[in-house]
């Protein structure tokens, strides 16, 4: 199988990813519930995890790296922070359903969208610097775009909220362990991310950077301050209710590792590379259309559209001859509407540093058959 | 053996403390907190030698860091707070 589908979660995974969870299943116990050896070695585990995502993500110090379960449960803590009933929040015209859908659930939210065109900064930047306003709670854009890849200008975004003292929430879904994602020069007061795509770490693992107030989602045990009932006000216990994933966390830890040691930048560029040679292949085939940006607009993904095919139905077509990719709306009709490709959707090929040059030819190859095929 | 317990605010944090004592040679451990002194229930400490507290807690206050509370706990399994 040629997987492709790396923006929804990387499958091939260091070796040491998955060694690292097994032992963990076996050998590390509940971190901060007990002064045994099993407890203290999960403990300095989590801690070791939480100094690397600082390192990494240039954080403080290790409490304000909060482990969750996905990238949308760090957004629900955000989001849940900083915008309250009847609150007003900014967000970019790419936000995937992780930020849209807590939004639309806080009773009489005001939602402003700063849609800018596909692959224009400077435009993106002009709707939020139109849109952000006194009365805004919160900024929330993506770094990248899980559709279309598109790079939005996330530091001069914070810049601006900067100015204007705004909080500034970042989905660095699709650009942690390949972009650089920047807590510190950011000030950003939440960046979320998963653990299971960029960063290849196990699924039901993600990272929530703090830097502003907090407000629990989850209330429960801490193994800290106990005799309260009110949850600890520090972090992480505070977001952090309940037994962690450990096992999970031993994963990422590696995955983070094994990001660190290859390059953040060096992955960026090799998938960026297989994304342009996907590209490259596909504009000159006559009726694929290719959403192409250029100069340091994409990323290392691509969508296309297959004419007189539905995308649901190529995908199936191509996962039957061997091709794991996504189609449809990626779980971000929003981005679709603002590209203007919410009634077709679009077939996603996202890569990972484990993908080679032949495994996209080959992809490429595919579609073109698929094209063929349709105009007939 | 006579031994200080720097009380944290949590498991986190005690880990960081400990770990920027042992950066300028201070060992520490990071244990549980005693029940008797524990008094807003569980909670970590980090646990330094006798001879180390005043370097300890200079170091921790550059850090920007000062303890919540230390104890002092004797030979004798006896727990009294210190006031640095």
């Amino acid at each position: 199988m040629i997987y492709l589908d790396s923006a929804a979660t990387t499958l091939e995974k260091p070796g040491a990813v998955p060694r690292a969870s097994a032992w963990a299943m076996t050998h590390l116990a509940s971190p901060g519930r007990g002064g045994h050896a099993p407890g203290m070695r999960a403990a300095e585990l989590m801690y070791q995890l939480r100094e690397q995502a600082g390192r990494m993500f240039h954080v403080n110090g290790p409490e304000q790296v909060v482990l969750t379960s996905n990238a949308t449960h760090g957004l629900n803590i955000a989001i849940r922070s900083l915008v309250g009933p009847g609150g007003t929040a900014v967000i970019s015209g790419y936000e995937h359903n992780a930020v849209t859908r807590p939004l639309y659930a806080i009773p009489g939210v005001k939602v402003k969208e700063a849609a800018g065109p596909l692959f224009d900064p400077e435009g993106v930047y002009a709707a939020f610097e139109r849109e952000i306003t006194s009365d805004v709670d919160a900024v929330i854009c993506n770094h990248v775009s899980n559709v279309f890849g598109f790079i939005q200008p996330v530091g001069r975004i914070a810049q601006l909220c900067k100015e204007r003292g705004v909080p500034l929430i970042v989905d660095a879904s699709q650009s942690a362990g390949m972009l650089s994602v920047d807590m510190e020069s950011w000030g950003a007061a939440f960046i979320a991310m998963p653990g299971h795509k960029g960063l290849y770490g196990p699924q039901g693992t993600g990272l929530l950077l703090c830097g502003g107030q907090v407000q629990p989602l989850l209330y429960g045990g801490t193994g800290s301050l106990s005799a309260q009932q009110e949850m600890p006000d520090f972090l992480p216990d505070r977001l952090e209710a309940g037994t962690h994933n450990v096992c999970g966390a031993a994963g990422l830890l590696e995955g983070m590792k094994f990001v660190a040691r290859t390059g953040a930048g060096r992955i960026h560029r090799h998938e960026r590379a297989l994304a342009g040679r996907m590209m490259d292949a596909l504009e000159r085939c006559s009726g694929v259309t290719v959403f192409r940006g250029w100069g340091d607009s994409q990323s290392g993904l691509c969508s296309v559209i297959v004419d007189g095919l539905d995308c649901e139905e190529a995908g199936e077509m191509l996962a039957k001859r061997g091709i794991a990719v996504r189609s449809g709306l990626h779980c971000a009709p929003l981005a679709h509407r603002t590209a203007g490709t919410v009634e077709t959707g679009t077939i996603r090929f996202s890569f990972s540093a484990f993908n080679h040059p032949d495994q996209v030819d080959q992809a490429a190859a595919a579609v073109r058959e698929l094209a063929r095929t349709a105009k007939k | 053996m006579v031994y200080y317990l720097i009380i944290c605010r949590s498991l986190t944090y005690a880990q960081r403390t400990a770990q920027v004592l042992e950066r300028v040679g201070i060992p520490g451990w990071v244990q549980r907190s005693p029940k008797l002194i524990s008094k807003e229930g569980c909670g970590y400490c980090v646990r330094i030698p006798e001879r180390r507290l005043t370097d300890a807690l200079t170091v921790l206050r550059r850090e920007g860091m000062s303890p919540k509370q230390v104890f002092l706990q004797t030979a004798e399994g006896e727990y009294s707070e210190v006031r640095p």
